[in-house]
């Protein structure tokens, strides 16, 4: 039972993505502030640093496929993106030391990684007109805040869950 | 130094690339039908999706009865000063629409461009991702929802169907970047002053209002709505209220700002608004199932 709790936890952050996107966007003092969730990609580099990469990068193709087909209508940006960024992030923390705080600051640093690729796509093919700017302004930077949130309540979480059932495994 | 990439992986990269890019401009091209697969996926993901917004929505919903609570005190005299005018308008409305039934009788017109089934939705999701302002709705084609329909919120209106699957559908919302997003719109008054919304601009978080004819008067505080006359849309859906008037940029037609009568965020229930009167491909977009030859608008 417990082998299925890793992709159903994935699979419920998914869910839960746009449920708070519905939140967003927040108007302070008339300017609208854009929040991006990505709970996904954070927990997807959890899996990386605690479980192992090609579990990471096969669970990414999955729901950047779904994401895609689902919510953007365009097969291949997400499908892309996500196991890409799991595999920077594979190369990275294998240099880096396993704790705790760094890997936290590593999915933060991801997310910011997602985020600016995604502008450059949308940029690219006209999905938006905001400049660089306003793009770090307006959207990356209230985005990293909100995620900065959930990596600050779930990231131990993550890792104590995803230890317990790599322990497990060993223990069969 | 490590190595970055392998022969292997690098050549396993280029292929992906190369393949992606396929799949990319494949569905990039046409992005108003969803192809079999697409639809399935978007149905049985919109499933799963309702089940976390539903208790989303009644959470957020009471909340927001704990804020009308909190306000009743405030509201409550503000809305006692607005009781006595509303009532005067209430019995005007009542003897125009009688009067208005028996001139249509007289002169036998039963069709109005205003008449409309609401079809009643919940709003599942927002596209993540928000570069494009999509939310998904959990009403489909089996439940007469057609593409560039419509789609209002108790205060006006919010956006269109761009994309239908069985159960579910996409919904575009005015604030898009989306050059190809028009509204045939009106201006009510003694003379209808007659435009298209096209365009949002996203600083001061208006609509824009284009072709105007420069020989109207436009003043500020008037109010916009759809006139019904793009093809798809009902006449009468409130989209706004004019903030600014200016000229556009050839100086040949004027240009109003319009900020939006309906709120974009925290939406959860709205209505697809299908038509009474005879549909046809124009400005509001192309009818589902017409061919590409009825098309008339630019």
């Amino acid at each position: 039972m417990i082998r299925f709790i890793i992709p159903l936890i994935a699979v419920i952050l998914f869910f839960l993505e746009p449920v708070f996107s519905l939140f967003s966007p927040i108007s302070i003092a008339d300017v609208s502030y854009t929040l991006v969730p990505r709970f996904v990609i954070v927990y997807l580099i959890f899996i990386t640093a605690y479980y192992g990469r090609k579990r990471a990068i096969l669970y990414g193709i999955v729901l950047g496929l779904l994401y895609d087909m689902y919510h953007i209508d365009i097969i291949g940006v997400y499908t892309f993106l996500y196991p890409v960024i799991c595999y920077f992030a594979a190369l990275i923390i294998r240099q880096i030391h396993r704790h705790i705080i760094t890997v936290m600051l590593l999915s933060l640093a991801m997310v910011a990684l997602l985020e600016l690729l995604s502008f450059f796509f949308a940029s690219l093919i006209a999905l938006t007109s905001i400049g660089f700017e306003e793009f770090i302004v307006l959207r990356l930077m209230p985005t990293m805040g909100a995620n900065s949130i959930f990596v600050g309540m779930f990231g131990y979480l993550f890792k104590r869950l995803i230890d317990e059932v790599g322990l497990q495994k060993a223990g069969i | 130094m490590p190595r970055f990439f392998s022969n292997k992986r690098l050549i396993l990269l280029l292929v992906g690339v190369i393949v992606l890019v396929a799949l990319i401009s494949f569905s990039l091209k046409d992005r108003q039908n969803a192809t079999l697969p697409e639809q399935i996926v978007k149905d049985v993901v919109g499933f799963g999706q309702s089940i976390f917004s539903k208790p989303a929505h009644y959470i957020t919903g009471t909340l927001d009865k704990i804020d009308g609570i909190l306000n009743t005190y405030e509201e409550n005299k503000h809305l006692k000063a607005r009781l006595k005018e509303y009532a005067a308008t209430q019995a005007e409305l009542a003897d125009v629409k009688a009067d208005n039934k028996n001139l249509r009788e007289i002169v036998d017109k039963k069709d109005s461009l205003r008449d409309y089934e609401p079809i009643q939705a919940t709003v599942i999701s927002r596209n993540p991702d928000q570069w494009e302002e999509k939310i998904i709705i959990d009403r489909g084609e089996v439940e007469g929802v057609q593409l560039n329909m419509a789609v209002i919120t108790a205060s006006g209106l919010i956006g269109k169907v761009v994309l239908v699957t069985p159960f579910k559908s996409t919904v575009e919302l005015l604030s898009t970047e989306n050059r190809d997003f028009r509204v045939a719109a009106v201006i009510p008054g003694e003379e209808s002053i007659f435009g298209l919304i096209e365009g949002y601009d996203s600083t001061r978080g208006e609509l824009i209002m284009k072709r105007i004819d420069s020989n109207f008067e436009v003043k500020e505080g008037q109010k916009v709505e759809s006139s019904g006359l793009g093809g798809i849309f009902p006449k009468g859906l409130l989209i706004g209220e004019v903030t600014e008037v200016s000229t556009d940029d050839f100086g040949l037609t004027k240009l109003a700002y319009i900020r939006p009568a309906a709120e974009f965020s925290m939406l959860d229930h709205v209505m697809v608004v299908k038509r009474s009167s005879r549909v046809t491909s124009g400005t509001d977009g192309k009818v589902a199932g017409e061919e590409e030859e009825g098309e008339d608008g630019s």
